[in-house]
This record gives C-alpha cells, sequence and structure tokens, in this order.
C-alpha cells in the first residue's frame, strides 16, 4: 500500500515537472494569451494524474504515435498502450467501439475524410470544454478548422500540416530541363496542358513523369463535392479525369499502382518496364488507319517498333505526395537519397493528417487530453519530432517558424519549413466532407474505365452519377 | 397386453425425452449469439438508422429502395456469375475426382497425399490468398504475366498482357477460378468422406454379384453419398451468395472492374461498414434481401433433391 | 493396354492438379527469401538470402509466436467444442423424437442462409453489454452452436448410422450417454474429423471477429496481426517480408492437417460401420 502512494507521488511529481516545462516552453512561445487558462487545465490534470496509474490506450492507424506515446511515458511517467489498426478496418473498428459503448480507447484519431462521419456519431469529446480554444492562434488554421464539428465545436487536433507538393528528381530535372530549381521546375507542372508537356519532354528522353497516373489526385478539384445537398462536379474534376486518361493512353506512366510495391521502388531509382508490353503502350497512329501501328502478331513490324526502345527500364521523374511523403520518401529513396526536390503542384491540396481526439466514451478524458495536448500543442514534443522523423511536418507555427531555415540532405538541402507552411495556407479545408470517400471512388471508377476504353465518358460519367444517387438517394444531383 | 404396450410407448418416450438433453448446449447457446442479433437486424431493417441515434421506423421503405437500385441487383448479377463459374468448376473437379479415386477398376493409389496437396489452398487464410494472387495476377509487374510472356517468347510471339483484375471482363472470371482452387480440394474431401461411409460389404457383395462398375457406382455409391452431395451443394450456393472475401480483397473501388466483381455481400459491407456511407437501416434491410434469395433458392433446391428421391 | 494408357492419364492428370495446388505455395516459399526489389524484377524459383532481413523486418514490428499462441488458444478449444457438441446436437436432432425437434432443424437450415456479417453490431453490444470485449469466450462459446456442422453430421449420421445399432445397444441396457460415447462418435468420426479440421481453419483464419472484438495488442489473434502488419509501411514496400509472415503463419496449420489426415484415415479402415 505504502509503495503505491509512493508511486503515485512521484508520478505526481514527474508529471508537474514536464508540465511546468511545458509551460515554460509555451512561455517562451509567440502567444502568451491563453497561458492562464491554461495553466488552470493543467491543474486539473495533475488530479487526474495523481489518482490512476492506469493505462491510457490510444488507437491509431500509423506507427507513429507510439513515438509520441513512448516519448510521453518517458517524460510524464503514465503508462500508454498504442493500438495500431489496419486503415481498413479501422473506420469499423471505431465505429463499433463507440457505438458499442466501450470505454476502452481514450484517444481515437481520424483522418480528414474520415471526421465527418466521427462527429456525426459522436466519436470525439468535446475539445472546447478542455480549454482547446486557448491554442487556436498557435495553429495552422486549416488544420484547426478541419477538426471542428459543423457546430464550430474542436473535436480534433492534428500535430501536422499536409500540403500538398511534388517531389521531384533533381538530377533528371538538370539532365532534361536544364535547371533543377523547384521554382523553375514548379512551372513544369503549372497546369494540366504543361504536365502532358512536360510528361512527353520526359518520355521522349527516356524516363517517366510518374509512376502512377493517380499523382496529380492530391490537387484535383477547386471544391467540394457536395455543397448544400447537391452534388457538385465542377471543371476542376472533369479536367483532372481528361489528365489521367491522357497520361494513361499516351503511354507517360510506369503503370504502378500508387503503394504498391513498384511504386516505391521507382523512388530508388530504375524500374522494370516489360519488354513485351512496352509496344502495348506504343499508341501512336501515324497511318491514320485507326489502329495502332504496332502489330504484336506482324514480327517484323514488331522488331522495328520495339528497336525504338533500347532500353528496358526506365527511371521516374516525380512524385505527388503530401507533406508527410517526405517519411515515406525517407525509407525508399536509397541511392537515390540526396537527388530530390519539393515544388509547389498545379493547385494547393493535402492529403491525409492525423487528427487526435478524445473518446467520446472514454473514463479518463482528463488524462486523454494531457497526451494530446503533449503531442499537438507542445513546442519542445514538436521540436523533437521534426529532429526524431528527419522532416515531417508540425502544425505549430511558432515550431515551422523556428525550423523554417533547416535543410533536408534527402532534398539537396532544400529548405523545407517555409515552403510546406506557405503551401499550407493556401489550403481550402472547406472541400473536405464526409462523401469524399464514396463519390471519389465512384469517380476513380469513371476515369478508370474511360482511360483502360471500356466505356466512352458520356456513359462512365452517367454511371457515375447513377452510383452516387444510389448512395446517397437524400442527395440533389443535377445531370 | 395393453399396458405392455404403454410400458413400451412410456419407455420410448423415455428414450425420446433424452433429445432435449442431447440438445439443450446448443439451444441456449443458440439464442444468445444467433437468434438474437439477427432479429435486432430485422427491427433495424424496419428504420432509418444511419450510425448511432435515434432509429426511427419507417416500414418497408428501405426495400423499397433495395427493389429499385439496379446497383443492387447488378451486384446479385455478378455474384451469380462468379459463382456459377466457380461452381461448375469446384464441384466438376471434386466429383470427377471423387469418381476416379473411387472406381473400383482402376484402384488409384495415392488417395492421401493427393487429398491432402488438394486441400492446401483452403488451409489459408483468404486475406493471404489474395495478397498472393494480387502480386501474382499485376498487370505491369506480375509474375504471371511475366512468366506467359517468357513462354509466348519461346514461340517467337508476343503476348498481349492482359490486366486480369482490373478489366471489367477478365476480373470477375478471374476471382472465379481463384475461388475454386481453393474451395474444390474442400468440396472432395466432403464427396469422399460420403463415399468411405459407405461400408465396404456394398461394394464387394456387387462386383461378386457381377455389376459392373458404372452400375455400382450409379446403383451404390450415387445414391449413397447423396446427402453428403445436397450438403456439398447447397452450402457452396448459399457461400457462393454471400461471396465477400476474395472480390473485395481483389478489387479496388475506384477500379474499372469495381463494378464487374461487387458482390452482394460488398454492396451490404458498402452501406454497413464503410466511411461516409454507413446506413444501418438500409445495410440490414440488403441483408434480409440477400437472406430472402438465398432461402428461396435453397427450398427450389430442396424440392428438386427430394423429387428425384421418390 | 487402354486400361493402363487410362491409368496413366488420370495419373498425370491427378499430378498436374497437384502441380497446380503447389506452385503459389512454392513461389510463397521462395519469395519469402528474396527481397522486396528482387521479387518485382523477376521470376524465379531459385532462394534467394534475403530471409534474415525479412525475418528482422516482420519480427521487428510484431512477435508472430504470440499471434500465433493465442491463435491456438482460440481456435482449439472452439473447434473441440464445436466437434463434440455438434455430434451431439446432430445426434439428438436425427434419432429422438421430440416436441420441436422440427423447429430446431428448421432454424438451423435457415441461420446458415444468414449472411454473417448482418449480425455483427448485434453481436458486438450483447458482447460489450456482458463485458466480453479483449475476452476470448465470444470467439470460443459460440463455436457450440454451429448450424452448418450439426446440419452436416446429422445428415452423415442418418446415411451411415442404422437405427437397429442403437435399438440393440438399448437392450444390452446401455445408457444413452454410454451409446452416444462409444458407438455414435466412433461411426461418425470421419465426418467431424472434416468437419473439425474445417472447423479449426476456419478458426483459426477467423479474421473480421477476433479484428473487432479483441483490441490487445498482447492478445491479438494471427490473423488481426497480419493485418496490422500490413499497415507497416516498412513491410508494405518489403513484399519479401509479408511472403515470410504468411508461410510462418500457415505451419501450424500444415502440421495440424497433415495429424488429422491421418486420423481420418485410420478411423475409416477399422471400419467402424461394421462393429
Amino acid at each position: 500500500m505504502k509503495a503505491k502512494k509512493l508511486i503515485a507521488t512521484l508520478l505526481a511529481s514527474t508529471m508537474v515537472l514536464s508540465l511546468a516545462a511545458c509551460g515554460s516552453g509555451e512561455g517562451a512561445g509567440t502567444s502568451n494569451a491563453g497561458s492562464t487558462e491554461s495553466g488552470k487545465a493543467d491543474a486539473t490534470n495533475e488530479g487526474a494524474a495523481a489518482t490512476s496509474d492506469e493505462t491510457l490506450v490510444i488507437w491509431t492507424l500509423a506507427d507513429d504515435l507510439k513515438d509520441f506515446a513512448e516519448r510521453y511515458t518517458e517524460q510524464t511517467g503514465v503508462k500508454t498502450e498504442v493500438v495500431v489498426i489496419a486503415p481498413e478496418d479501422y473506420p469499423t473498428k471505431v465505429q463499433t467501439a463507440i457505438v458499442g459503448g466501450e470505454t476502452e480507447p481514450d484517444v481515437i484519431v481520424g483522418e480528414p475524410q474520415m471526421l465527418g462521419d466521427m462527429f456525426s456519431y459522436g466519436a470525439f469529446a468535446n475539445l472546447d470544454d478542455f480549454g482547446a480554444q486557448d491554442y487556436a492562434d498557435q495553429i495552422v488554421d486549416y488544420v484547426w478548422e478541419v477538426g471542428k464539428d459543423e457546430e464550430g465545436i474542436q473535436r480534433a487536433i492534428s500535430y501536422q500540416i499536409t500540403p500538398a507538393g511534388i517531389y521531384y528528381r533533381r538530377d533528371i530535372a538538370q539532365e532534361v530541363f536544364g535547371t533543377e530549381d523547384p521554382e523553375e521546375i514548379g512551372k513544369l507542372f503549372a497546369d494540366y496542358p504543361t504536365i502532358l508537356e512536360t510528361a512527353e519532354t520526359l518520355k521522349a528522353a527516356g524516363y517517366r513523369i510518374f509512376a502512377s497516373d493517380s499523382e496529380i489526385n492530391y490537387f484535383s478539384g477547386d471544391s467540394a463535392w457536395v455543397i448544400d445537398g447537391k452534388l457538385n462536379v465542377d471543371q476542376g474534376r472533369l479536367d483532372y479525369m481528361d489528365l489521367v486518361v491522357e497520361l494513361y493512353q499516351r503511354d507517360l506512366t510506369a503503370y504502378a499502382a500508387q503503394w504498391a510495391t513498384p511504386w516505391y521502388q521507382a523512388m530508388a531509382g530504375e524500374v522494370p518496364i516489360l519488354s513485351a508490353e512496352l509496344q502495348w503502350g506504343n499508341w501512336d497512329d501515324a497511318d491514320g488507319d485507326g489502329n495502332p501501328d504496332l502489330n504484336i502478331w506482324d514480327a517484323d513490324n514488331f522488331n522495328e517498333n520495339v528497336a525504338n526502345f533500347s532500353d528496358e527500364m526506365t527511371e521516374v521523374f516525380a512524385f505527388g505526395l503530401p507533406a508527410w511523403g517526405v517519411l515515406t520518401m525517407r525509407d525508399h529513396v536509397g541511392d537515390t537519397s540526396g537527388k530530390w526536390g519539393v515544388c509547389p503542384g498545379p493547385a494547393y491540396g493535402f492529403g491525409g493528417g492525423t487528427f487526435l481526439g478524445i473518446s467520446s466514451q472514454s473514463k479518463r478524458q482528463d488524462m486523454a487530453w494531457d497526451f494530446i495536448k503533449f503531442v499537438t500543442l507542445n513546442e519542445e514534443t514538436a521540436d523533437w519530432w521534426i529532429e526524431f522523423s528527419e522532416g515531417d511536418t508540425v502544425s505549430l507555427k511558432s515550431v515551422l517558424e523556428k525550423h523554417k531555415d533547416d535543410t533536408n540532405p534527402v532534398y539537396g538541402d532544400q529548405k523545407m519549413y517555409a515552403m510546406w507552411l506557405e503551401l499550407a495556407e493556401g489550403i481550402d479545408y472547406s472541400k473536405v466532407t464526409q462523401y469524399d470517400k464514396a463519390i471519389g471512388d465512384a469517380w476513380g471508377q469513371a476515369i478508370s474505365s474511360i482511360k483502360t476504353g471500356e466505356m466512352s465518358k458520356e456513359d462512365a460519367i452517367n454511371t457515375f452519377y447513377d452510383t452516387v444517387q444510389s448512395t446517397y438517394p437524400d442527395l440533389i444531383i443535377e445531370r | 397386453m395393453a399396458t405392455v404396450a404403454r410400458k413400451k410407448r412410456s419407455k420410448l418416450t423415455a428414450y425420446n425425452n433424452w433429445g432435449y438433453f442431447f440438445v439443450a448446449p446448443f439451444v441456449i447457446v443458440f439464442l444468445i449469439f444467433s437468434v438474437y442479433p439477427v432479429l435486432r437486424t430485422l427491427y433495424l431493417s424496419f428504420t432509418d438508422l444511419k450510425i448511432i441515434g435515434d432509429a426511427n421506423w419507417i416500414g418497408f421503405k428501405n426495400y423499397q429502395r433495395v427493389v429499385t437500385d439496379k446497383f443492387f441487383w447488378k451486384a446479385l448479377l455478378n455474384t451469380i456469375r462468379i459463382w456459377g463459374v466457380n461452381i461448375v468448376l469446384q464441384l466438376g473437379l471434386a466429383f470427377l475426382l471423387m469418381m476416379v479415386f473411387s472406381d473400383v477398376k482402376y484402384k488409384i493409389r495415392g488417395l492421401k497425399v493427393f487429398r491432402i496437396i488438394y486441400y492446401l489452398p483452403n488451409l489459408i487464410a483468404a486475406t493471404s490468398i489474395a495478397f498472393l494472387f494480387n502480386t501474382l495476377l499485376d498487370w505491369r509487374y506480375g509474375t504471371f504475366n511475366i512468366m506467359i510472356s517468357e513462354i509466348y517468347k519461346l514461340f517467337g510471339a508476343t503476348y498481349n498482357p492482359v490486366d486480369w483484375l482490373g478489366s471489367p471482363n477478365t476480373a470477375g472470371y478471374t476471382i472465379a477460378v481463384i475461388q475454386s482452387w481453393m474451395w474444390f480440394g474442400n468440396s472432395f474431401l466432403m464427396l469422399m468422406a460420403g463415399v468411405q461411409g459407405v461400408s465396404r460389404d456394398y461394394f464387394e457383395a456387387a462386383s461378386i454379384d457381377g455389376a459392373g462398375r458404372w452400375t455400382i457406382f450409379g446403383r451404390i455409391t450415387l445414391p449413397l453419398i447423396k446427402p453428403i452431395m445436397m450438403y456439398v451443394a447447397i452450402t457452396s450456393l448459399i457461400g457462393g451468395l454471400q461471396m465477400f472475401d476474395l472480390p473485395f480483397l481483389m478489387s479496388a473501388a475506384s477500379s474499372a472492374s469495381y463494378s464487374s466483381v461487387q458482390t452482394v455481400m460488398m454492396y451490404l459491407y458498402k452501406f454497413g461498414f464503410t466511411t461516409g456511407s454507413t446506413q444501418v437501416g438500409y445495410a440490414s434491410a440488403v441483408a434480409y434481401m440477400l437472406f430472402l434469395i438465398i432461402f428461396t433458392v435453397s427450398l427450389i433446391q430442396l424440392k428438386l433433391f427430394n423429387r428425384k428421391e421418390d | 493396354m487402354w486400361n493402363k494408357c487410362m491409368k496413366a492419364l488420370l495419373y498425370f492428370f491427378l499430378i498436374l492438379l497437384a502441380a497446380m495446388c503447389l506452385f503459389p505455395f512454392l513461389m510463397m516459399m521462395v519469395n519469402a527469401t528474396r527481397s522486396g526489389a528482387e521479387i518485382v524484377t523477376g521470376f524465379t524459383l531459385i532462394p534467394s538470402t534475403h530471409t534474415a532481413d525479412n525475418w528482422h523486418t516482420v519480427f521487428e514490428y510484431f512477435n508472430l509466436f504470440v499471434g500465433m499462441r493465442n491463435s491456438i488458444l482460440v481456435a482449439i478449444p472452439a473447434t473441440l467444442l464445436s466437434a463434440y457438441f455438434s455430434s451431439m446436437t446432430a445426434y439428438g436432432l436425427a434419432f429422438y423424437k421430440f416436441k420441436g425437434n422440427k423447429v430446431i432443424f428448421m432454424a438451423i437450415l435457415i441461420f446458415m442462409m444468414i449472411p454473417g456479417q448482418l449480425s455483427l453490431i448485434g453481436f458486438y453490444q450483447l458482447c460489450s453489454k456482458l463485458h466480453l470485449i479483449n475476452s476470448y469466450i465470444p470467439l470460443i462459446i459460440p463455436a457450440i452452436a454451429a448450424p452448418g456442422t450439426v446440419f452436416f453430421l446429422r445428415q452423415y449420421i442418418l446415411s451411415s448410422l442404422s437405427p437397429s445399432l442403437v435399438e440393440a445397444a438399448r437392450i444390452d441396457g446401455a445408457s444413452e450417454l454410454y451409446t452416444f460415447h462409444r458407438l455414435v462418435i466412433p461411426i461418425i468420426s470421419p465426418a467431424v474429423a472434416t468437419m473439425g479440421i474445417m472447423g479449426f481453419i476456419g478458426n483459426w483464419n477467423n479474421y473480421l471477429l477476433p479484428m473487432i472484438l479483441i483490441n490487445k495488442n498482447e492478445k491479438m489473434t494471427l490473423p488481426v496481426m497480419m493485418a496490422t502488419l500490413r499497415s507497416s509501411t516498412d513491410i508494405n514496400a518489403n513484399q519479401g517480408a509479408i511472403y515470410l509472415a504468411v508461410a510462418i503463419s500457415i505451419i501450424p496449420i500444415l502440421v495440424v492437417f497433415c495429424f488429422f489426415s491421418k486420423y481420418i484415415i485410420s478411423s475409416v479402415s477399422a471400419g467402424a460401420v461394421k462393429e
């Protein structure tokens, strides 16, 4: 019994110490508007920590929170358990747990497109009750807004910003375009016609612009899929559709699927193109007889055409990924490390981002809030994460500012944070709706049907409308 | 005389009361873990419940929506097509193998070994099978297409690679073939268990009487394994109409082939468990529609089997 | 002559079929020794040298042997319970006339047709109410009521167990339970073994229910662990590691299958029906 008390006291005191450390960090930061308020919140947390030697349970869909939790335990002595759930199972699992009234996960996370749904079934507790609004100015705006539900109540906060950019190979850029300056290369991706031109230039030089044809997805669409209960297919979506079809039919990509092994491999350098398949992608039709010039059943014709391709391997020029792509790249660039650069894409876009919130069913909400604060609102944690992850972003403005001159060796010592912050400021968060997954999938189906020649554009778009109508009977659809 | 009859009857009743004892554990667990959740779903199918909150009674509206949704019928058609191809291959192969191994004339050996090998694909979780074949059948980078193109090269021809899982024309059949690859060993094992339940005496007696092997097969083997056949057929159809794992894991929701491999269960999953489109009430109605269809088909099948027996 | 040709042809067909069944597993074993990069670049049946790397990648993330132990803790009790109680129920339904017999059989037929995922939310809510989340009980106990197995065994008992045997036992004064244990079970054992194998595999590979019911890392069963493995980018980028994980995960089941298939054969050759 005595031992237990001793441990509790020890825990409490480490807690107070670490909180004091956090507090001083905040004081040194840019804003002190909320310091008294946050002090109050801290006081309640001390009580929570002192009375419990329980384990804080965190459910997430990627590994990264494990590192945060480890550090949190080291600093505060609060035990944590991080459960990583496969992304495809995650929504189901959280949904059944919350709806079933499980008290087990204390901290849950969501990606932007999941949040709408999670808000609607009441997954998250109200963070405003814990004084979240005191931190409103410290976090990059769009991140803060995405974490609010329809009524403007703060439900979740992310520790990172996820603006999308184009990751490109500096060496190939130098060879083909004579420059590797991000600003100049950005111009090559300025709009869709330019991207196609760039792609053709690269193909002529023996490269492929992208590994998959979905790399521009993060930048596509000018507005939300659903506005005021009405399906909204804007011109940007249609243009994106045309772009993908062109990229595919003109053999401009390496035909890898995003997130598949060949796609990862394209980051490290050469990827194979099946020799027998080369010509299949050759859609040229110079004699205008409606068929590709190549006849695979005609040996002479075949050899002649194949001779145009000296190499069975190709290299990929660019990837379109959000800021966390830095981590993906970090793990997979291999020998091409240092040869990369990042530039803006054709539009502002963002993708993913782990938003943390407190489970509405949790019995340890104060502890959970303390953890969330540690991960998202603590400058010292943010500093550590930037260093530890070798280049991931954070969402605290002050920290992004502080690291704006940091260079990253993978990207030829490019200064990344200033650019990410700038790109993040252009993000239009209102584009995210809870309909995005289903409607996006249906749109992808339409694009895929057109590019492979299975359907005419008109049929595919009509099927798209039908699918959306069937999925959401309440939506108004004007064809 | 009368007392003896009564005594006999009461003894028989006493025996028969043991029936309650034998089925009691089953019934108790069954009521708790099967009946209750299913009845709850029935209730939900008449409500407008989305994920959480108040479930309002809306009568047959969900059912109206299912019946008029062309994507539901498309999904049913897909399911039947995939199952049809699969069952012809699966049962056909199993039946053929059963015939081969139970043949009295050729006396094929090695049943022990073959049986284990044929059953092997069924051992592995669908998640792993799907992963294996997704990788093998990749259009540009899959081992399967690389292999075929090598073979073509041997003959100086060029292989025009088929996007087995990506093209709507082939995806359904590809999945059906993999499905039957997974399950034919299972059907074979069931049929063999049936044949081996048949006493050797029958065969020996028949052989001594000079019956030919086709006669033995038709007159003895077939009728005796009929209950097992019936079981295999029914469960296969029931399983087939609930097909989910393979098509779900082997198709991407944004691919052109998706609309040609979406099964009824996938359609159900979309509304029952997919973020953004969860409509539990509607999903429950879809589940019950599926159940009605399976129920009808099974009744017809049972009737057919019984008639032949008469 | 014709007979010999025919026989050779039949063997050829059987062996071809066997090769088709084994090939993907061979590929899996070979790929488990290769690096992700090698797998994508080409096809070969010659093992490479990256087993240790792959092993490292897998086990750095999770201890698959813990998952294996958990799967055994679930699959074995569930299989045994299912085999025993299903035989009992099937025998009860097939050989006793009592009120409700037909109703139960109809219920079994109907429940075989109900899509499993349909009752998921109800099932979860039930487990939650009974405080059975993170417990193996909801994964094991429901195995007692397996409609499919009962149906199969009932059909089997009707086709292979003659009523005169049971009557003879009764006349000899055997109790009903004794008859069931000593007479019925040996006779239906081939069918029970078949269903047992399938039940074990079903439980071993079961994914959806454990995925939803088990939230503790140290309690995860193998398939859940494997799925979690796949969400790790380290492993996603290295197919070799996945192949290795799959290979490790199927070894126990191969062992069990060999054991059970022997059991089937011996029980069949014992000719239980003749007794």
